[in-house]
């Protein structure tokens, strides 16, 4: 794997570093998202990357491709609007948790209803980082954060379950498990119609460091300790990260 | 060609077909929800019902960079939502027709009945200075041209056009000859998939970020106001009815109400603009000749600051409210005041 250069046709590697600050997970996914479109050979060509709003959003512009940048929430409806309109791109949605679960979340609903063929790749923090750490859709129960300083009262969003009943692709990975990762992106773009990696990425400068995590280092090995390897199953728990079992609609 | 009666709405669907639109998506609304059951059934013409306005403008910002003409149609409550992403468009200059068929607000109001309260959101309905072109005509026919009108000005300005209607003359039946002479501007840009671009909402030159290069910024804004102006420049487009009496009034109005100026030709000047923005130049050359300018409006007063903006000089205003155009009440507003 690490001989594999692949993968740096993808990126614009002018460019970076990219602005994450330093410990952010977002770089784990992005390199492991541009390895999997060079294990598949992706042509550049006929790519296009679509993001949204925040940290992740920020993803779209380091692509070697066509990207665009949408407003907050709306990355699936343009990415849903280049698809219909040329199906012969391979459309790729690089975006964060808030952006895609909680402001944009109805179109997450409808773009699933309609089963489209994209690939949407969700940063998954647990947090808003760029706007300094407050409580997001999937931010755990009783966990502190700027908006929640007695704990959040609520319990995260059970995304999976959206995906059940619709023969879509629905994954769900951590940067620790970086192998785990990338089979996730692969087979999310392999699958013909709607496909939703929910990559965990640690925040550790503003989510991670409140929750009295040292470093992202300790945050990463969280990961290694609290979640198991379950692919292909009916259901995951919360502390199972793996596959979704769907059936596969082409 | 033969003549064809048709609805106002459908007329707007036929001219998007002939202008060359590609991708339609849209959200059910009164009064504008004739336009995507048209939209449906046209063969080369891919079409979405999306779950809201926001999405559709979105997906016809995707459509638009991924190469094809693309076009959605709302009113007054799914204009509002769809702002925002009226101003990403401005910010990626993806050119794409907006059409927003207007009924009496704020909120949901009265549904059924004409008004013209989102003048102002047209232009300052985003957050931010951009520059929209926006179209708004008074007959079934004219429908239909300046929807294609619509389509030529946003491949020319790659940027969203905004074409007005409203309730009235949207659901009006009107027999006209479907068809007007004129070139039909191609997409220009080359479709998403052939290279390396990155469109992005931050400020940019070309596709890379300048979040915080003020010059950088001021130049783009003034870039856009100058594209938005060459593209008006060609679509100059007002009526001016001189009076057959001697007078000393111009009356100004425009959409459905100005079908109600017309039975007072006689006794007034009359000054219709189309192309409500950029405002047309001439009205600073008519009004010089009358010694009262008045304006009416279905609404509280928005072009008229327009209006006295562009003449430096005081403009009676009289509101038409509530979606009522009824010219024995206008006839008596008129000649009491």
């Amino acid at each position: 794997m690490s001989n594999d250069t692949r993968f740096k046709r993808y990126l614009k590697l002018d460019l970076l570093p990219t602005p994450w600050c330093p410990g952010c997970g977002n770089g784990i996914a992005l390199k492991t998202i541009c390895q999997a479109f060079g294990e598949l050979e992706l042509p550049k060509q006929g790519t296009v990357v679509v993001s949204g709003i925040g940290c992740s959003g920020r993803s779209a512009g380091f692509f070697d491709l066509d990207s665009v940048h949408t407003a907050h929430g709306r990355a699936i409806p343009v990415a849903e609007g280049i698809k219909y309109a040329n199906d012969t791109l391979n459309v790729v949605v690089v975006s964060g948790d808030g952006d895609l679960l909680g402001i944009g979340g109805n179109h997450l609903l409808h773009a699933i209803r309609r089963n489209t063929n994209i690939t949407v790749i969700c940063y998954a923090n647990e947090t808003y980082g760029m706007t300094g750490g407050q409580v997001s859709p999937i931010t755990p129960h009783n966990t502190k954060t700027l908006t929640t300083p007695h704990g959040n009262p609520d319990y995260p969003a059970d995304v999976q379950s959206l995906f059940k009943h619709h023969n879509c692709f629905y994954a769900r990975t951590t940067a620790y498990h970086l192998s785990h990762m990338k089979k996730c992106f692969l087979e999310a773009l392999k699958f013909k119609g709607f496909s939703f990696v929910e990559a965990r990425t640690m925040c550790i400068v503003n989510y991670g460091r409140r929750l009295g995590y040292k470093n992202s280092n300790e945050m990463l090995l969280h990961y290694k300790e609290f979640y198991r390897i379950n692919d292909y199953a009916e259901e995951l728990a919360q502390d199972e990260i793996g596959i979704l079992k769907t059936t596969t609609v082409s | 060609m033969p003549k064809k009666l048709l609805q106002g709405n459908e007329a707007i669907a036929q001219a998007a077909e002939a202008a060359g639109l590609q991708f339609f998506a849209g959200y059910p609304i009164t009064p504008a929800s004739e336009i995507i059951h048209e939209m449906v059934n046209k063969k080369h013409i891919k079409t979405m019902q999306m779950e809201d306005e926001i999405a559709s403008i979105n997906a016809v910002i995707g459509a638009s960079l991924a190469g094809l003409k693309a076009m959605t149609a709302t009113s007054g409550p799914g204009f509002s939502l769809m702002q925002e992403s009226i101003g990403l468009a401005h910010m990626m200059e993806v050119p794409l027709v907006i059409v927003n068929v207007q009924r009496v607000g704020p909120s949901t109001g009265m549904p059924t009945l004409p008004a013209q309260g989102d003048v102002i959101q047209c232009i300052h309905g985003s957050h931010g200075d951009y520059f929209p072109i926006v179209f708004y005509p008074n007959s079934v026919f004219e429908l239909f041209r300046y929807t294609i009108a619509a389509f030529n000005a946003a491949e020319e300005s790659m940027s969203p056009v905004i074409l007005l209607s409203d309730g009235y003359i949207s659901h009006l039946y009107e027999t006209i000859v479907p068809h007007y002479d004129c070139t039909i501007t191609p997409r220009s840009r080359p479709a998403l998939g052939m290279g390396n671009r990155h469109f992005t909402g931050l400020s940019h030159k070309g596709s890379v970020l300048k979040t915080s290069d003020v010059n950088n910024y001021r130049q783009l804004i003034a870039s856009f106001r100058e594209k938005q102006q060459m593209t008006a420049h060609r679509h100059n487009y007002f009526e001016y009815l001189e009076c057959s009496r001697e007078t000393d009034t111009l009356l100004i109005s425009y959409g459905a109400l100005s079908r109600a100026a017309y039975y007072f030709k006689n006794d007034f000047a009359l000054y219709r603009p189309i192309r409500m923005f950029p405002a047309v130049e001439e009205i600073r050359k008519i009004a010089p000749r009358y010694k009262r300018i008045r304006m009416m409006e279905m609404n509280t007063g928005q072009y008229v600051y327009e209006i006295e903006r562009m003449l430096h000089r005081e403009v009676e205003f009289i509101p038409i409210l509530g979606g009522r155009i009824d010219p024995k009440e206008i006839k008596q507003t008129l000649y009491e005041q």
